[in-house]
């Protein structure tokens, strides 16, 4: 079974996205042949939608951008729903990150997701909704599945038990495995060094224009 | 000030009225999730467009009205472009509400917010999923609901409108 990989994230490089499809990448049997794409602008190339027509399972990884969906990766759905395929037996799958604690608040944009897979004729398979994923990209020397993946690498492992057996299950919505308020520190502390890092001062976080 | 940010060409608003359509002559670049508007250039989008300002801008409005093509239970890929746009608008500290996550205010102005969606065939269920997905992303632009509605086709929304 052909399955495309597909990384909605804008960022080029070092995207939580991209840390999350290279975790579950580990725990998808080896018989399957992964085929990358990165939908980092608003448009799919003629070859990527070619390639992508050849896979039988399509799993797009993104963060959540304003509750929803990024606009670039909206427009690249506009446009596969427009463009003529064989949509038989193509099965979708959701991996979408928020900088929020909870993964439930992904919820409108998985369901985005399955309203999309019905217009264009696609099957929903299932979805991940990651909180806390604004460290990911820098936990990549961390093993799936423990400390922080703790439960990610539990929510990835249904993920991939339903891509090898090609079938629909219930969205799954799970947390960095950190309390709350040290992941709050800790991302709070992070925009604190790097507000200082480009020359400026902390309390410039909130300036007012 | 009231802000519009619509994807329908030719929609005439009022005399005062900030208008980000989609047919002005200028691409609008996407965000690239670099963060340089929170850590880099706060307060403002480090892509040096006309869309650059959109924090400053809203802060100034007392009211934003979106109209946009009903797009899988959301705003089409030109206004979600201008939303993800203006997240310098809050600030990347966050808060506690409701037992969730969610970002603190950069600015003290409330945002008076409307939805107008226009497209055939748009379930209810879809219609319960857009309207929670209004009010949360109304909830993290620290606005208020004002009004969500659905009309079938863009006179239907240029008629309500005038």
């Amino acid at each position: 079974m052909n399955i495309a990989f597909i990384n909605g994230s804008p960022k080029r490089k070092d995207s939580a996205s991209g840390a999350l499809l290279a975790d579950l990448k580990q725990l998808i049997p080896s018989e399957h042949l992964i085929k990358e794409f990165n939908l980092n602008k608003d448009f799919i190339t003629e070859k990527d939608i070619e390639a992508l027509h050849n896979c039988s399972v399509w799993v797009f990884a993104f963060p959540l951008y304003v509750d929803s969906i990024p606009s670039h990766l909206l427009s690249c759905f506009c446009q596969l729903e427009q463009t003529e395929f064989n949509r038989n037996n193509i099965y979708v799958y959701g991996l979408v990150n928020c900088g929020f604690y909870e993964g439930e608040q992904t919820q409108y944009a998985m369901s985005m997701m399955e309203i999309w897979c019905d217009k264009v004729g696609l099957n929903w398979g299932m979805g991940v909704g990651f909180g806390g994923g604004g460290g990911l990209a820098q936990m990549k020397s961390i093993p799936l599945g423990k400390g922080p993946k703790k439960t990610l690498g539990k929510s990835l492992a249904v993920c991939a038990d339903a891509i090898s057996k090609g079938i629909s299950i219930d969205n799954v919505y799970t947390s960095i495995n950190l309390p709350r308020f040290v992941y709050k520190f800790f991302a709070e502390s992070t925009w604190k060094k790097s507000i200082k890092a480009n020359g400026g001062k902390v309390k410039d976080l909130n300036k007012k224009l | 000030m009231r802000m519009v940010i619509s994807d329908i060409s030719n929609l005439s608003i009022q005399k005062d009225d900030e208008l980000k359509a989609s047919n002005d002559s200028e691409i609008l670049r996407h965000c690239i999730g670099c963060f340089g508007c929170w850590v880099k250039t706060p307060g403002e989008c480090v892509i040096k467009d006309s869309y650059m300002n959109m924090g400053e801008q809203l802060a100034k409005s007392e009211e934003l009205i979106l109209i946009s093509k009903f797009t899988y239970g959301g705003v089409s890929p030109f206004v979600k472009n201008v939303l993800d746009r203006s997240i310098p608008y809050i600030s990347p500290n966050f808060r506690i509400v409701n037992n969730e996550m969610h970002h603190k205010r950069r600015y003290d102005n409330t945002l008076k917010i409307s939805a107008y969606f226009y497209g055939m065939d748009i379930s209810e269920k879809e219609k319960v999923m857009a309207r929670g997905l209004i009010h949360s992303q109304v909830f993290n632009f620290h606005g208020k609901v004002n009004e969500i509605c659905f009309f079938k086709t863009v006179t239907e929304v240029k008629e309500a409108l005038s």
